[in-house]
């Protein structure tokens, strides 16, 4: 028995296959080679982004800069700075509570098909435009329930920003719990809020955090929805009901003023390097930390 | 008298109890937000009846406000010049991407190369609009704009004169191209490495190159979901407001050319709100073209998550959370 076909080798490989051979395989080494280079695309901006805003931002950019108030065409970036967090704060107050109580629901306590409804409200909010929530956090905040542009509108806007991606986060999290877990809780005698509250909870939690991390980072770098909830201001806001500044408002106003004019284009720079640092730190924190806890997990039902 | 063997009674009906409500009202409110978004603008903005009109006048402000015409033309083209180049460069991108990461490099390697495409997601819009209005706006009005000019001036739309400043539409579209590539990037990559790993095991192994495994196979086989992930896509670069804004001029006439200066939908929502405070039918026709917008990014969004679909409960939600 021979393995060459009887009619010879050249039948079923014949010159012109041959040919179509290499050539095929010179078509897939050239792909190899160039596809890689795509990722320029998203490497060379990201570090000129990086570079530039830096090299705008550092020269003049000391303690005093975040200390003191903007003032009409110098000064530095404290109330705004102040008023990030503060924002920031009272937007993930409502929105931590509220979106993993109601991942929650969705994930455990709800049928599957009431659950899904939920899902994709969720997703449609994700997916909104955020001058959108901006108009709504006026016309129904600011100007219905009389609050006026104010720390208190601008953060609740916040919070309804933030809010769909925390309960998309917290519902994946207590959906990709085993299910092996549920059927041995319930078969053990526990009722469904014991399981969500003492075993479903604690594995979650890991991937939530993640969750409301991401949903911060992408809260302190909006614009659009705080505008006209939280307006602006120089100073550091002293009530609930005083119009608020924040880092992203700061380089709204002042990116373009000319720069014979004053300080105020770089000031806007340094407000943009302080949101790259800090969305950059918080994105890294999350992925260390999401590759640690997933890491953990293997370990617990590897 | 129940005997050990007598069949057990049936579980009494659930009852009802208070500790349930907070859950169930925080499992409502996404449906509930949702839906007060879409009555508040609907309040707002259809007070004076319907005020905008498709033609290219837009003109708010006259003295006496019963003239002004709301237009919205220029703005529906300056969007949709925009944002469907854009979203033509996203899709090849993702798809070499993804081609990239199911194929062609170490997992290591993509990993890390990967990780550089989800940090374009997390830099805020407004930073993308200064760098974008200081620093890439020179290179496009010096050189790229001129050269593109220069060499491809016969094409139609690419001749005539050229802005100096580089701020305009190639410059919305590169923003918007690089700050729709994560979402697109990762969903495509996702329904990439979703095809089962035997068929591309069975491409290899009948000889297939690794290209023609991703020409026959994954392609064919990611097909729908592909085609979800550059609808997200396109939804997002069509609501993209505040960087856009910085970068394409605001001019509120149709583009002459392709370098002209131009105006979106989302950007008269964000740029031209302070001067529509005192004046109520403005504010009102603002108002109505953001349930113009709303309607536009659901009809997208819903379209796009049903051909994403989801794998098993939970599913793709967050674009960075990758």
């Amino acid at each position: 028995m021979s393995a060459v076909p009887a009619s010879g080798w050249a039948d079923w490989f014949s010159p012109t296959e041959l040919v179509r051979f290499r050539r095929r395989h010179l078509v897939d080494r050239w792909i190899g080679r160039l596809v890689p280079i795509v990722f320029l695309v998203a490497i060379v901006p990201i570090l000129d982004l990086i570079f530039w805003i830096s090299q705008r931002a550092l020269p003049t950019l000391t303690w005093t800069t975040l200390t003191t108030n903007p003032t009409g065409n110098a000064g530095g970036l404290y109330g705004p700075i102040v008023g990030t967090v503060d924002l920031l704060l009272l937007g993930l107050a409502i929105a931590v509570p509220l979106g993993i109580v109601s991942g929650l629901s969705s994930a455990i306590f709800l049928p599957f098909r009431w659950g899904e409804v939920v899902r994709g409200a969720g997703d449609l909010l994700v997916g909104l435009p955020s001058v959108i929530l901006g108009y709504f956090g006026y016309f129904a905040l600011v100007i219905y329930f009389g609050w006026g542009a104010s720390l208190l509108a601008g953060g609740v806007t916040l919070g309804f920003f933030m809010f769909p991606y925390i309960a998309r986060a917290s519902d994946q999290a207590f959906s990709s719990v085993p299910p092996d877990l549920k059927d041995a809780a319930l078969g053990a005698g526990a009722r469904l809020r014991q399981y969500a509250r003492r075993v479903a909870f604690p594995i979650a939690l890991p991937q939530i955090l993640s969750g409301i991390f991401l949903a911060a980072a992408i809260g302190i770098g909006e614009t659009a929805p705080l505008l006209w909830t939280a307006l602006f201001s120089s100073y550091p806001p002293t009530t609930l009901s005083q119009p608020t500044g924040y880092l992203t408002g700061l380089i709204w106003n002042y990116y373009d003023e000319p720069l014979t004019f004053g300080t105020e284009v770089t000031l806007a720079f340094q407000a943009a390097f302080l949101l790259i640092v800090i969305v950059v730190v918080m994105n890294v924190i999350v992925r260390l930390y999401a590759e640690r806890s997933r890491k953990k997990l293997e370990g617990l039902y590897g | 008298m129940s005997s050990p063997l007598s069949p057990p009674e049936p579980p009494a009906r659930p009852r009802f109890r208070w500790a349930q409500v907070p859950p169930l009202l925080a499992a409502a409110f996404p449906v509930a937000l949702l839906i007060g978004i879409v009555v508040t603008l609907a309040v707002a903005g259809l007070g004076f009846g319907w005020l905008l009109n498709p033609s290219v006048n837009w003109n708010p402000s006259t003295g006496d406000p019963s003239q002004a015409s709301f237009g919205i033309l220029v703005f529906v083209v300056g969007s949709f010049v925009t944002a469907l180049p854009a979203l033509v460069l996203v899709l090849l991108l993702s798809l070499a991407i993804g081609a990239a990461t199911a194929l062609y490099l170490p997992r290591r390697v993509s990993l890390l190369l990967n990780g550089f495409v989800d940090l374009l997601a997390g830099i805020p819009s407004v930073v993308y609009g200064i760098w974008g209005f200081w620093i890439v706006a020179p290179v496009f009005g010096t050189t790229l704009n001129p050269w593109i000019n220069t060499h491809l001036g016969f094409v139609p739309g690419l001749g005539g004169p050229v802005p100096s400043t580089g701020i305009g539409i190639p410059l919305a579209i590169f923003v918007l191209t690089l700050m729709a590539l994560p979402l697109t990037a990762v969903l495509v990559r996702e329904s990439l490495l979703a095809v089962p790993v035997a068929y591309r095991e069975a491409g290899l192994a009948l000889g297939a190159t690794r290209y023609e495994v991703f020409r026959r196979i994954l392609l064919p086989f990611a097909r729908r979901r592909i085609g979800g992930a550059a609808l997200l896509g396109f939804g997002r670069a069509l609501g993209e407001t505040v960087a856009v804004f910085m970068v394409i001029g605001d001019a509120t006439k149709l583009p002459f050319n392709f370098f002209d200066l131009s105006f979106t939908v989302p950007g008269v929502l964000v740029g031209q709100f302070d001067s529509a405070f005192i004046q109520p039918n403005y504010l009102a026709a603002l108002a109505q073209l953001g349930l113009v917008l709303l309607a536009f990014s659901l009809v997208i969004n819903v379209g796009g998550r049903w051909l994403v679909g989801r794998v098993g409960r939970g599913g793709i939600a967050m674009p960075e959370a990758a």
